[in-house]
């Protein structure tokens, strides 16, 4: 056995069903200047993947990578991604986008990640507002559904333009494909508790989430003091609360904060609390508030 | 030249005239079977001669293992096999190695016969079986030699560190969080892609893959069968696979013929749509040759392994709460399964669990709603759990049922333990009621999953003991009668075959198994002891020693 320094290379991994928006996500990311160099982005098939021909410079002789003009490639995996791995350790590299199958369980594949030479940053876990609910009670897919969000660092919600009604009832970090962003957001996305051992060049900012459960009723203008006073950096802040008047949906993006009562709502003590998402994790509150 | 072979019995498979004592052949093809005496009208000025080498013994229909795979064979055979169950391989009887001291034993032994240059390769540790495995236990038997321990299900393996010197693991490469176990030289699931990736130039190399598929015909040969099916064609790399298979199972000296079946979804990768997949299929026909035959064929993947208990379950699942997996997204097995429903191809889809049975009843239901067709032959293949209820469903269907009945005999026991609970374990492989509801059925070994003995499968089926010697599931026990209608016509039936082989008849071709014992007077419990003294394949005898 040899010994040599190895640096590691983050993988941020896109799950989510059949029919969720992967790989529409995947064609916005490989055609947006967003996409830092040296990315390479991981995907089941080429088959639906669609990249502006200025952006193509060649094609692998093995016919499963394309190089972009920005120094990005697009590989495909076709089922094999340790062997996929294995031939991004020998290139330069900075940072993986893996398309997971849609019947991938989050948690296994970020076991998947931790590849010699690779580590899991994130796995964000796409959810279609128009179909996720049924979904959930589906005979077949049902439990796989509900383990892929119960599994996810960040949830995109698609499609909300055709069910606006839609509520993830789950006390996780969340943020809708459309919001101003959200590139930004999954792209430096960091697994709560995340912490590699070389850490990489600082290229991209880095976000985190932080949930803190709160239980008790409190007031709801308790809760707008509170948002209000929070600092600006701070991206986001969404949860649900119990209130004297009962459950609440709280929200804050971009200074403005935003209740709407919820009693159609029913929610475990577990499901009630605040998410903060915000650049760096010092910036996030460590403490449950007191209202 | 005609040949006129005499036996103790035929046993023909033809329920119209079941039992000869001898079989007359003409340039492969029978003329005719039953009494020597009827046979004259054929035999005027004719040449022949009357072979009597098989006069006290058994000729049954040339045996059928329609489920195995040549290509995983090919890679496993090469390496020592230290198992819990017997195998018995053309090379010698593996004898069960049930304990940690045995393994122990018989990994020394291994050490001490094997040339000593080689890297030493075993294949068929478990824990529950053999003890905690680690490098240091490794070696203290074979020191600094590379030696791999592999996994019976082969999703880990261990190494000392003479292996992974070999191979070039990086030690400063593995951090906490990976699946792999520096310290133990353990690599599992993700980690064990890892060590395979470094393996693959001595268990890939090509000269090491040629003498897999050699030993592959070996076994194929000693098993008893004279034909074959491989139910994923492709399943590594379809142009590689084609050339190795054509030139190692092709020729006169290959005494059986192989079914083709390809791998659906490899078949489409690349992001070909399902719809053109039939296109993709057809053109496969163009690729064959005497013994290895591509036919309307396609097989398609539905849950999880059984032996990683990754069987999709319906309720109450596994007694732990686990899932199982998905192989293909149900929406898209529902795509392939529609493309090839409507071109017409017969289907064999990958069903381990009761509820990827399920999955695959409704998607059936839907295409006999969308195009009602007879005679499709849609096959389930594997078939671990299944309920009383969708028996119904797959004879209302006109659906088919190849069964990994195997599954019984090494996994009901301690799948009742640590799974799934007894009461479903032992109705693994549902046998009985599929034959009793008369869904035409055969079983298969899955080879490697399972040993490539028909006479095994059978005795599995018809004695239905588990490792532990316990009868499970009486009731679902077949007839030796029915178990041999499994292994040769219900087998011939499933992959098409079914007008040129799988029974004893004129006009089929004279593909025979000849048997020391009758299998179906015989002590049942000695099914799988039965010795098989030579295959016959297109009137061609090779004898077995």
């Amino acid at each position: 056995m040899t010994d040599q320094p190895s640096i590691e290379i983050p993988i941020t991994l896109i799950a989510g069903y059949l029919g969720a928006g992967k790989t529409t996500l995947i064609n916005q990311l490989l055609n947006s200047e967003k996409l830092p160099a040296n990315t390479a982005v991981l995907v089941n098939d080429f088959g639906d993947i669609n990249i502006d021909e200025q952006l193509i410079v060649n094609v692998s002789q093995a016919d499963n990578v394309i190089g972009l003009a920005n120094g990005c490639v697009c590989c495909s995996i076709s089922d094999d991604l340790t062997a996929a791995l294995e031939q991004l350790r020998a290139s330069a590299v900075e940072r993986v986008i893996l398309e997971c199958s849609g019947v991938a369980e989050p948690g296994k594949a970020r076991q998947q990640c931790y590849y010699p030479g690779f580590y899991p940053q994130a796995c964000i876990v796409l959810v279609d507002a128009q179909a996720h609910d049924q979904r959930c009670n589906d005979k077949y897919v049902g439990a796989l559904a509900r383990t892929q969000v119960q599994q996810a660092d960040l949830l995109v919600v698609t499609k909300t333009a055709l069910n606006p009604q839609f509520r993830l009832a789950q006390l996780q970090p969340s943020i809708a494909v459309e919001e101003a962003g959200c590139l930004d957001l999954l792209l430096g996305w960091r697994a709560q508790g995340y912490a590699p051992d070389a850490p990489t060049e600082e290229t991209l900012p880095h976000f985190a989430a932080k949930t803190l459960h709160i239980s008790e009723t409190v007031s709801s203008d308790a809760v707008r003091g509170y948002l209000r006073e929070l600092p600006q950096s701070l991206q986001r802040v969404k949860g649900y609360l119990q209130t004297p008047e009962g459950i609440v949906e709280v929200q804050q993006v971009g200074g403005q904060v935003e209740i709407h009562p919820r009693p159609q709502l029913t929610l475990g003590s577990t499901e009630l609390g605040l998410v903060f998402i915000g650049y760096r994790g010092e910036e996030l509150p460590q403490q449950t508030p007191l209202f | 030249m005609l040949t006129l072979f005499k036996a103790r019995s035929v046993i023909t498979m033809n329920e119209s005239l079941p039992r000869g004592s001898a079989v007359l052949v003409r340039d492969g093809i029978i003329l005719e079977v039953g009494e020597e005496a009827n046979m004259a009208p054929w035999l005027r000025d004719q040449d022949y001669v009357i072979d009597e080498q098989f006069a006290d013994k058994i000729i049954c229909p040339g045996f059928i293992d329609p489920h195995l795979h040549p290509s995983m064979a090919a890679v496993l055979l090469p390496m020592e096999f230290i198992t819990a169950m017997r195998w018995k391989l053309p090379w010698g009887v593996v004898e069960p190695v049930t304990t940690e001291a045995a393994f122990d034993q018989r990994m020394a032994k291994l050490v001490a016969e094997k040339d000593p240059e080689q890297p030493l390769f075993i294949w068929g540790y478990h824990q529950l079986w053999h003890g905690a495995m680690s490098k240091a236990r490794i070696e203290s038997i074979a020191g600094q030699r590379p030696t791999v321990v592999w996994h019976r299900s082969f999703h880990e393996l261990y190494m000392n560190s003479a292996a992974m010197e070999m191979v070039g693991v990086v030690a400063a490469d593995i951090k906490p969080g990976m699946q792999i176990d520096i310290e133990h030289g353990h690599f599992y699931e993700g980690g064990l892609g890892y060590a395979i990736n470094r393996l693959n130039p001595w268990i890939l190399a090509p000269e090491k893959y040629a003498a897999g598929l050699q030993r592959l015909k070996q076994v194929v040969h000693y098993g008893g069968h004279t034909t074959i099916g491989d139910l994923a064609t492709g399943m590594f790399n379809f142009s590689a696979e084609a050339e190795a298979l054509s030139q190692h199972l092709e020729g006169d000296s290959v005494p059986f013929r192989t079914r083709l079946v390809a791998h659906g979804t490899v078949l489409t990768k690349g992001g070909v749509p399902p719809t053109e997949g039939p296109e993709l299929a057809e053109a496969l026909l163009q690729r064959n040759s005497h013994r290895l035959q591509f036919g309307r064929h396609i097989k398609l993947f539905s849950d999880g392994a059984f032996f990683s208990q990754l069987a999709q379950l319906q309720e109450p699942g596994y007694i732990d709460g686990h899932h199982g997996e998905w192989l293909t997204t149900p929406e898209i097995l529902e795509q392939h399964i529609r493309a090839y429903w409507h071109a017409g191809y017969q289907i064999h889809v990958h069903v381990t669990g009761d509820l990827g049975l399920q999955l695959t009843l409704d998607i059936l239901q839907k295409m006999q709603d969308e195009k009602p067709r007879f005679n499709h032959g849609f096959t389930f293949e594997h078939f671990g759990f299944s309920t009383p209820e969708q028996i119904r469903q797959i004879k209302a269907l006109g659906a088919q049922v190849s069964a990994n009945v195997y599954y019984l005999h090494e996994l009901s026991d301690s799948y009742s333990q640590s799974g799934i609970g007894y009461e479903r374990a032992s109705q693994m492989a549902r046998l009985g009621s599929c034959f009793d509801a008369g869904i035409n059925t055969t079983v298969h070994s899955d080879f490697t999953m399972a040993p490539a003995e028909p006479l095994n499968s059978m005795w599995v089926a018809v004695n239905r003991v588990n490792h532990d010697g316990d009868v499970m599931g009486a009731t679902e026990c077949l007839t030796p009668y029915q178990a041999l209608q499994a292994i040769t016509i219900n087998a011939a039936h499933v992959i098409g075959m079914a007008d040129i082989t799988g029974s004893i008849r004129s006009g089929k071709r004279a593909d025979f198994t000849v048997l020391d014992q009758d299998p179906l007077t015989c002590d049942p419990m000695t099914l799988r002891d039965i010795g098989i003294c030579a295959t016959v394949f297109e009137g061609k005898v090779f004898p077995l020693p």
